[in-house]
């Protein structure tokens, strides 16, 4: 089960960044070849990125790349560029339509399999960033088997829906539940968009434990300095960790003697408490079972 | 030619320098002779005032003639408009040929390249930066130059090595018997710890100041029986390049995630306990280091003992937070420094001898626990360079390096791994200043590398688990893979510079440059 | 005279300038930044090996650099060639 707590967006056309955004332990990595590549320089990001990753040497982060919008003319020389160079995902901006997801679905396996790369590996993020993206969430979620988790807008979003910026995000409580739920009911990750001020750890604290609390299982992040808060928060307290672990003993040991049912504290415990403790473990650093990993 | 304790090949006299004495190990010299003594001067109470006029009136009252060595400090640090006026007040005497011997240069003394030029200025001890750095890289001294440590400086005065024929001391405060302070005054710079043994040892003392008091002065540090003259001006220096304002601990993510991995390694070891003492440098990574030790010091109820070296308002902070009991301050770098000196009796003024001189009863980097320092180049060995850049201009001096390295019982570099395309963990350093067997850790971005010596860090920083262990070979050869084979520096066979360890061996000499 | 660009001098990146010459004169490489005195020799070749690999016979190059690794200095020069000769998408 992969973390995905934080993501953090390096600049396609940034060397320094893309050579060394790793070392900072995010989950993962967004290589972006979008919003923060000017127009005039997407060809020679491109290169960049292709080069970059054609090196391959990200730690354990999670690679994925922002592609351009399929309603520009990027897209088709971005993933026909990044795809053959084995990453695990790309990160589709914009996307209001699941017919979209179906269509990428098929670009995406004519190249893997020119390419050599097994059907079906790179997997898709989608970036919802309207009012019609996020309505159509969860058929969105499900129109391919790649989709791993659906992301709402900030900016973009408060555009579309034709509001401002407020000092909590009034705006964008709805389209977050919304994503919340439909993520869950998908069987995908929800994973939160950027928050902008990199100055302010206390408001991204805020927002996180926010996220965190409506179901989201991590967030974007634009700066190294906010991996730290937001791993924080998404970090099992002592108390949840030595419950989690409590559980997954006993549900090793009822698998050891051969016993269907799970008792921890004198209470029967089912599946998915177990797989949650599991979870918590993960996200503590711990491997189930309370090694370190 | 002999190959040295630290690897070099060191000849036996070099032109210029004269005998060498080899380095054998970083406590391998055993102490020869006694404290140099001064001549005996009298005075008496016919004479209750010091001031001369001017420069010009000092310079000959003190007897300086071409030829001899003259020395400042370098409290006044980029502010510093004394080195200047001094040596432009001799040129114009006709006065030439002279050793200049300060505690280190800055960026506004590139006004002496004229005077080397014309020969006012034959050679120079002491740190060389900028302008008159690549000068002495390129041959422009007809006779090397010599760096010393802060520690290694006093030992060669107090041992006669090195005779200062006049000190002229910068001080921003003095009376007209020759008290002198930096803790108060327009250009108040706070503790005058570099001046001490000049003003000891020195033939003659000469204080140049630019705030003339009643006598006598208030906050003495150095006191009137070792002040031959003094000169008023109207200014010594300008306030803005003397102290900072505040300095403010970095928020760049690459410099916080290498001051973290240090932090992390300091937590894992014992010496992460009450009592703890410990210096760091001014800025960048070295100050980010003390902010996080600090958080944790905060959460885990530690209670330091002292802080040590270059003061900034951060220690102040943290001793008034009661983190620290005592400041010891060799050097204050910036306004809240200078005011806590003044006001705080628990906040000392130390002398470089008392600070970092080996052959004394016992100097302060000796009782320190741990020090954060920075480098230009590490080795596999290693071995520290901080003299010498990667193009094999000698462009730094030593500083406090080699006496906090060999005194600390955990000695941290920190430094990226790269700078630019320019590899930090290399092979072999291009100059070796402080030798590895007094080095601990090497931490950078891609982890930290602990000496094979240190067992004892090597287990502690494994139990704690949260320390990114590597090896210096893995360093070194992650750098040569991100940057690709290095072309060697080419150089004459002329030697331009020479590294003295802090016990008067010399560990390293530095070349000429190759004309381009 | 023909001439296209690529690059930043941002940390660890280089501008790579190209320009037009005489058929038949031959690729000339004028470099400078601080890399240049240590990595002189490996930059030059990876600029020649990536010329010769896009097929390019004559041409000028001068390259400003801050610090860039081969990698990056190899992109560059492929983005400026492309941009050179306006074909814009490898």
């Amino acid at each position: 089960m992969r973390l995905r707590r934080t993501k953090l967006y390096l600049p396609g056309n940034n060397p320094n960044m893309l050579l060394r955004g790793h070392l900072f332990n995010p989950d993962g990595v967004i290589l972006d070849l979008e919003d923060a590549v000017a127009m005039s320089e997407k060809d020679a990001a491109r290169i960049l990125v292709r080069d970059v990753l054609k090196r391959g040497d990200f730690g354990d982060c999670e690679v994925t790349v922002r592609i351009n919008g399929m309603d520009t003319e990027y897209w088709k020389a971005d993933i026909e560029t990044v795809v053959p160079c084995g990453i695990d995902g790309i990160r589709i901006p914009k996307v209001e339509d699941p017919k979209d997801i179906a269509l990428m679905d098929e670009a995406l396996s004519h190249i893997e399999s020119n390419a050599r790369i097994p059907v079906g590996r790179t997997l898709i993020f989608c970036l919802l960033e309207t009012a019609l993206g996020v309505w159509r969430a969860f058929d969105i979620a499900r129109a391919s088997k790649r989709v791993a988790a659906i992301c709402p807008g900030g900016e973009d979003l408060r555009a579309d829906l034709k509001t401002t910026r407020s000092e909590n995000s009034e705006e964008l409580i709805g389209p977050r539940r919304m994503i919340a739920l439909a993520a869950h009911a998908a069987g995908v990750d929800a994973l939160d968009t950027v928050y902008a001020d990199i100055t302010d750890d206390a408001g991204l604290r805020r927002e996180t434990e926010w996220v965190k609390q409506l179901g989201f299982q991590g967030k974007s992040v634009i700066h190294p300095n906010q991996i730290p808060v937001v791993h924080e928060v998404f970090t099992p307290t002592a108390k949840e960790i030595e419950q989690a672990k409590k559980i997954v003993e006993a549900a090793a040991e009822a698998a050891a003697r051969g016993l269907g049912a799970v008792q921890v504290d004198g209470r029967m415990v089912d599946k998915p408490v177990v797989k949650r403790a599991e979870y918590t473990l993960q996200r503590a650093g711990l491997k189930a079972g309370g090694e370190k990993a | 030619m002999t190959i040295n304790a630290a690897g070099r090949n060191v000849p036996d006299t070099i032109p210029g320098y004269g005998e060498v004495r080899h380095f054998k190990g970083h406590d391998r010299r055993p102490p020869e002779g006694c404290r140099f003594g001064k001549k005996n001067r009298a005075a008496f109470n016919t004479r209750r005032d010091k001031t001369l006029p001017d420069l010009k009136a000092a310079i000959s009252a003190s007897g300086l003639k071409s030829g001899m060595t003259v020395s400042f400090h370098h409290h006044l640090r980029d502010g510093d408009y004394v080195v200047n006026a001094v040596i432009d007040a001799c040129a114009e005497m006709g006065i030439r040929d002279l050793v200049i011997f300060p505690t280190a240069l800055f960026k506004v003394h590139k006004h002496l390249t004229k005077h080397i030029q014309n020969g006012v200025i034959r050679q120079i001890m002491g740190s060389v930066n900028g302008p008159i750095g690549q000068l002495a890289s390129e041959g422009g001294f007809s006779v090397p130059v010599v760096l010393r440590s802060h520690g290694g400086r006093p030992r060669a005065v107090t041992s006669g090595d090195v005779v200062i024929d006049v000190a002229f001391i910068a001080a921003p405060t003095a009376d007209n018997y020759g008290n002198l302070t930096g803790a108060v005054g327009r250009s108040a710079c706070g503790s005058l710890g570099y001046a001490h043994s000049d003003a000891h040892y020195a033939q003659c003392v000469v204080a140049v100041t630019d705030n003339l008091v009643n006598y006598p002065a208030p906050c003495i540090q150095i006191p009137q029986f070792f002040v031959d003259f003094v000169v008023p001006v109207d200014k010594i220096g300008d306030p803005a390049g003397i102290v900072s304002g505040t300095t403010r601990v970095t928020r760049d993510p690459m410099r916080l995630l290498i001051a973290r991995n240090a932090a992390k390694l300091i937590e894992a070891t014992p010496y992460f306990k009450d009592g703890i003492s410990f210096q760091t440098g001014a800025g960048g990574i070295s100050l980010a280091v003390a902010a996080y030790v600090r958080e944790a010091m905060r959460e885990r109820g530690i209670k330091g003992s002292f802080g040590l070296g270059g003061i900034t308002e951060f220690f102040v902070d943290m001793m008034k937070e009661g983190l620290f009991e005592r400041l010891l301050d060799v050097q204050s770098f910036d306004l809240a420094a200078v005011k806590s000196i003044a006001e705080n009796t628990n906040h000392v003024e130390i002398s470089a001898d008392w600070y970092a001189n080996p052959w004394n009863a016992g100097c302060a980097v000796n009782m320190l626990d741990t020090v954060v320092l920075g480098a230009t180049e590490v080795d596999r060995d290693f071995n520290v360079n901080v003299n010498t850049e990667a193009d094999g201009a000698m462009l730094h001096g030593i500083g406090g390096h080699q006496d906090t390295a060999a005194g600390a019982q955990l000695t941290i570099i920190t430094t990226p791994l790269l700078r630019g395309r320019i590899p930090c963990a290399v092979d072999s350093v291009y100059t070796v200043s402080t030798p590895g067997e007094v080095v601990d850790a090497v931490v950078t971005e891609f982890g930290v590398a602990l000496n094979p010596r240190r067992q004892d860090l090597i287990d502690a920083a494994r139990e704690a688990g949260d320390v990114p262990l590597v090896t210096m070979d893995e360093l070194v050869e992650k750098a040569q893979e991100l940057t690709g084979p290095m072309t060697p520096v080419e150089t004459e066979d002329r030697i331009i510079g020479v590294v003295e360890y802090r016990d008067g061996t010399v560990i390293d000499v530095v070349k000429q440059l190759k004309k381009k | 005279m023909k001439t296209a660009q690529a690059g930043t001098l941002e940390s660890m990146d280089c501008i790579v300038t190209v320009t037009e010459t005489e058929k038949g004169r031959g690729i000339s490489i004028v470099m400078e930044g601080a890399s240049v005195v240590r990595f002189g020799e490996a930059m030059l070749k990876a600029t020649k090996d990536t010329l010769k690999g896009l097929g390019v016979r004559d041409m000028a190059v001068s390259i400003q650099d801050n610090g860039a690794g081969d990698l990056v200095l190899k992109a560059r020069v492929e983005a400026a060639v492309r941009r050179f000769t306006g074909v814009r998408t490898p």
